[in-house]
């Protein structure tokens, strides 16, 4: 993989050159309050805003959102044609971690080329915005109390998935080539570029140390028994264990919405300028709804069955179907739980309990 | 890129109500939409919403194709106010349907409860336009009470067929009703233990019989149950699962059951498939 490095100065620049034939979108700090808030992702109209932050851990907003809408138009009909009317403009999003691009390999797998799914269960509205999206990652520069990405088989900074990669060292970033499409964002662009020195890798090389020792140690204590098992990790027979561990969920869903491997979704009709449109919505599995069937039947009807599904989904059903692990450790759904259910001590609360007799 | 979301546009053709809350009816789509028995698709009423569900006719015929409903909620609700020549939206089939080389030689039971029979009598049909291929077909349905019983007309012509039997029953006792009384596994009581001697004169085999069970999943869960312990091999039963398939395309999530999507592995699966959890139904 080439590297160079790029100064600060330098990267506005470039950014501002792709912000004339793509959507960028760039992290960027905004006071509330007088008080520096941690960085979203915001568009670039006009200039490159000083206020560019790629300092720190994942950010809130998980990047699945640009290619995996909220709430998106699917079908028109009756009149609808049979070839899918997507919008997919070029789309360069700077920021994305680590963690984010492993939970894009669960959304590639299941929208795009899934077992034993032919071509045509291919998802036009997913590969369109995907074949379109140029990913600018970032290494974390530091970890978050709830971060635990090493502990789920990943690292704070990407290793592959992206198209280029900016590690922060002093006075700018060393740049990562990771696939064609990173190139073409890089050509033309020398005057920008500089040989990346030794000492500059070097410095690289040690903040990922020093992030990988501090998301090390603030989970010492937490569930090992997943990281070192979780190839034949099986919790079939722990019924009875995620009562407890349920104890504060208020079914609200916001860790699904908020994860970078969520990937399910609820299809809703309704009537549109004389005719029909189909959307396709953001679903949480945590609702009761969500598995119901027609006549009132419901695989999960208590919210313990719901919660069990959804991290077992992440550690044993993924795993199985996809040959993934997608919980990336990214720790956004610790941050957004209102009844502050930390899913590692669940994990661990779990894997602690003996098993029911079956 | 084809969209998969996409609803074809079907002419209801034909409405015949079945019980009181049951209908079958043909839709004609302007595309075809073919499928083999126990295959699902997804029915959209306009403007209400998409539900999944198996034709009940013949896989055999393909312009036009049934399928027999319970008005259980806002989906069918919504398609029971329709009428013939009105239009609905079908796209599909969807998933796994019976693996039915796999039935050839052998003695075929077919355990259905309620609308349940509605899947089946598609397999039915389909079986019956290759019965020399197999060595017995045994119908065994069970319904809540004597006017609940789904094509009513239809069981004597089965009946008639070639090495073909159909056993009824009711839940409840009837003023109305003769027959045999109690839940649908009572219609399996005489289905034999294989560790009977008199193995010439059985009325049934299961070392050389596959079992095809639909109707609402606790029925599922104790036929599943009897058949193991006559001794057909989890392998040979095959179960119509049912979930939520809301989008059919192994993407949405809704009808997970652990690592399968019962739209792309089902919805008809083996007992053997299942077994590894704790409760499937």
């Amino acid at each position: 993989m080439r590297e160079v490095f790029i100064g600060r100065e330098n990267l506005l620049k470039l950014i501002g050159r792709w912000a004339k034939d793509h959507r960028v979108y760039v992290p960027v700090t905004f006071p509330i309050m007088n008080r520096e808030q941690t960085p979203d992702y915001e568009l670039v109209t006009d200039e490159v805003p000083e206020t560019l932050c790629l300092e720190g851990a994942a950010l809130a907003t998980n990047p699945k959102s640009f290619v995996f809408y909220p709430r998106e138009v699917v079908a028109e009909y009756p009149s609808g044609e049979p070839e899918a009317d997507v919008e997919a403009p070029p789309t360069v999003v700077v920021g994305p971690r680590g963690c984010d691009l492993r939970g894009l390999q669960k959304f590639d797998k299941v929208y795009w080329s899934t077992r034993h799914f032919t071509e045509e269960y291919d998802d036009p509205f997913f590969i369109e915005k995907r074949e379109n999206l140029y990913i600018v990652s970032v290494d974390c520069t530091f970890a978050k109390e709830t971060c635990f990405c090493t502990k789920v088989g990943g690292s704070p900074w990407p290793t592959d998935g992206f198209d280029v990669n900016l590690s922060p060292v002093d006075g700018g970033y060393v740049v990562t080539v990771g696939s064609e499409k990173g190139e073409t964002l890089l050509s033309g662009n020398d005057d920008l570029l500089t040989e990346a020195r030794p000492e500059q890798l070097e410095k690289r090389e040690q903040r990922r140390r020093s992030v990988t020792e501090a998301i090390d140690r603030q989970n010492a204590e937490f569930f090992d028994a997943v990281q070192d098992s979780y190839d034949k990790l099986d919790l079939e027979g722990t019924k009875d264990a995620w009562a407890y561990v349920t104890q504060n969920c208020v079914a609200c869903g916001a860790c699904n919405r908020c994860c970078p491997s969520c990937t399910c979704f609820l299809l809703a009709d309704q009537e549109a300028g004389g005719a029909y449109e189909r959307t396709r919505n953001w679903d949480t599995c945590l609702s009761i709804g969500y598995a119901r069937t027609g006549g009132g039947g419901n695989a999960r009807p208590e919210l313990p069955q719901r919660l069990e599904h959804r991290l077992r989904c992440k550690f044993e059903y993924s795993r199985d179907r996809y040959g993934l692990v997608t919980c990336t450790g990214c720790g956004r759904c610790i941050d957004v739980c209102m009844g502050r259910i930390d899913m590692r001590e669940a994990m661990r609360h779990v894997l602690t309990t003996e098993k029911a007799e079956a | 890129m084809k969209n998969l979301y996409r609803p074809i546009e079907s002419v209801i053709e034909d409405i015949k109500r079945e019980t009181p809350n049951i209908t079958t009816y043909r839709f004609r789509p302007k595309e075809p939409v073919t499928f083999e028995a126990g295959q699902f698709v997804e029915l959209t009423v306009p403007g209400v919403g998409e539900a999944p569900f198996t034709p009940s006719s013949n896989p055999n015929v393909k312009d036009t194709l049934e399928i027999t409903i319970m008005r259980v909620g806002k989906v069918t609700e919504a398609l029971e106010q329709m009428k013939v020549g009105d239009t609905v939206g079908l796209r599909g089939p969807y998933g796994n349907g019976y693996n039915m080389k796999d039935f050839q030689g052998k003695e075929v039971l077919i355990v259905g409860g309620g609308v349940g029979l509605a899947p089946l009598r598609s397999l039915i049909l389909a079986l019956f336009d290759d019965i020399d291929k197999y060595k017995k077909i045994s119908i065994r349905y069970g319904a809540r009470s004597p006017e609940d019983i789904v094509y009513r007309d239809l069981l004597p012509e089965w009946e008639k067929k070639k090495n073909t039997e159909v056993l009824l029953t009711i839940d409840e006792p009837h003023a109305e009703w003769s027959g045999t009384v109690g839940v649908v596994t009572v219609l399996l009581d005489n289905l034999p233990l294989l560790t009977t001697v008199d193995v010439e004169n059985l009325p049934f085999h299961a070392d050389n019989a596959v079992a095809c069970i639909c109707g609402p999943p606790i029925m599922l869960k104790f036929v599943n149950m009897v058949l193991l312990q006559k001794g057909f091999a989890p392998s040979n039963i095959y179960l119509s699962m049912e979930r939520n398939m809301s989008c059919g395309l192994g993407k949405c999530g809704h009808c997970m059951l652990g690592e399968y999507y019962i739209c792309m592995d089902g919805p008809v699966m083996t007992a053997e498939q299942v077994s590894k959890f704790e409760d499937p139904f």
